[in-house]
């Protein structure tokens, strides 16, 4: 018996495969956004009301993670905007390399955004760098405040949080500023937009947010 | 559940050390697990039972998780020990550390039976 040193990190292959989406991006010259939340926070939703929103303004396409399905990637679809479905057959959270595929078959240098929509889930995805410039989640008012608490790491890695279903607070035992007052203990620097897919409230305010960190990370639009 | 496919990762980088120190079956391997890496070592360890079984080279591999505790370092006043990262600074009361030690998931030896 000999004992073999390794010492290697276990994520170093999505390490490597982020910085191989990174240069891909970089060189196609489109901003990447990974948007995270919990199951049914209204990821999708919001994509849909994106790529309505987007016509004229901004080229967007959107990765679709899923655990099963192609359900979501259809309804996104219906709407004009180029989407790529990535199941992560059973895996919680997409990882680099399932990204990669995807990337593949998508016209990057036509894009302004891309913008992932990662499996539901307020945990593993944080962990997991796909090599994208911004990390944004989506916390509905139907959850509860007490979720910074619960999931610290998708708060302090996020730098917008979504406040979502804001048509919904009268109905709800949700306090939104106690809710972003403890998200900012976590990270001082988050940006927040209230937003209600339902009632266009804050659609006008995501969109922009979208066009000045494309700006600032990569450059203006494409004509 | 993303310890199902970190376990598999770790059977892939086990396979891949075996293979470059000339074969054979391992016995054991020694993983690093940081207590901030958001992995929970019991389940890890199950679903690495799971994927070594059938492997000629990885059945019945056990598999040793050593836990490696936080050190951070205040971003304000440079205060390094142990805590909750998402706490405050106990020297200075600042929020906001940098994480040195506790994120890791890091493959630390395998012991190869070589035939």
């Amino acid at each position: 018996m000999s004992e073999i040193p390794v010492v290697r990190d276990v994520l170093d292959d999505n390490a490597a495969g982020a910085a191989a989406n990174r240069a891909r991006f970089a060189a196609a010259g489109v901003y990447v956004m990974n948007l995270m939340s919990g199951p049914g926070a209204g990821k999708t939703t919001l994509m849909e009301r994106t790529a309505v929103a987007c016509r004229g303004r901004l080229r967007i396409a959107v990765v679709a993670g899923d655990i099963e399905t192609r359900r979501d990637a259809d309804r996104i679809a219906r709407h004009g905007v180029p989407v790529e479905q990535v199941n992560t057959g059973g895996a919680c959270h997409m990882d680099a390399r399932m990204l990669e595929g995807a990337l593949s078959r998508i016209d990057l240098a036509s894009l302004d955004a891309l913008i992932i929509e990662n499996v539901g889930n307020l945990v593993c995805p944080a962990e997991f760098d796909l090599g994208e410039h911004d990390k944004v989640m989506i916390l509905s008012v139907t959850e509860g405040a007490d979720k910074p608490a619960k999931y610290p790491l998708m708060f302090s890695e996020a730098r917008l949080m979504v406040l979502g279903k804001t048509d919904l607070l009268p109905y709800v035992d949700f306090d939104p500023h106690a809710a972003i007052a403890d998200a900012r203990t976590l990270n001082p620097d988050l940006e927040v937009i209230r937003l209600s897919s339902r009632t266009g409230e804050g659609i006008e305010d995501w969109i922009s947010w979208i066009e000045r960190r494309r700006a600032s990370r990569v450059g203006g639009t494409k004509d | 559940m993303h310890e199902v496919s970190i376990a598999q990762r770790i059977v892939e980088v086990i396979r891949d050390t075996a293979d470059r120190n000339g074969g054979g079956r391992v016995a054991s391997a020694v993983l690093r697990v940081g207590e901030l890496s958001c992995v929970d070592p019991e389940t890890l360890a199950f679903a690495f039972d799971l994927s070594c079984r059938g492997d000629p080279t990885l059945d019945g591999c056990s598999l040793r998780i050593e836990r490696v505790p936080a050190r951070l370092r205040c971003r304000a006043c440079a205060w390094e020990g142990g805590g909750d990262p998402f706490a405050g600074c106990p020297a200075c009361g600042a929020r906001g550390f940098d994480v040195l030690d506790g994120r890791e998931l890091r493959l630390q030896t395998i012991d190869l039976e070589q035939a």
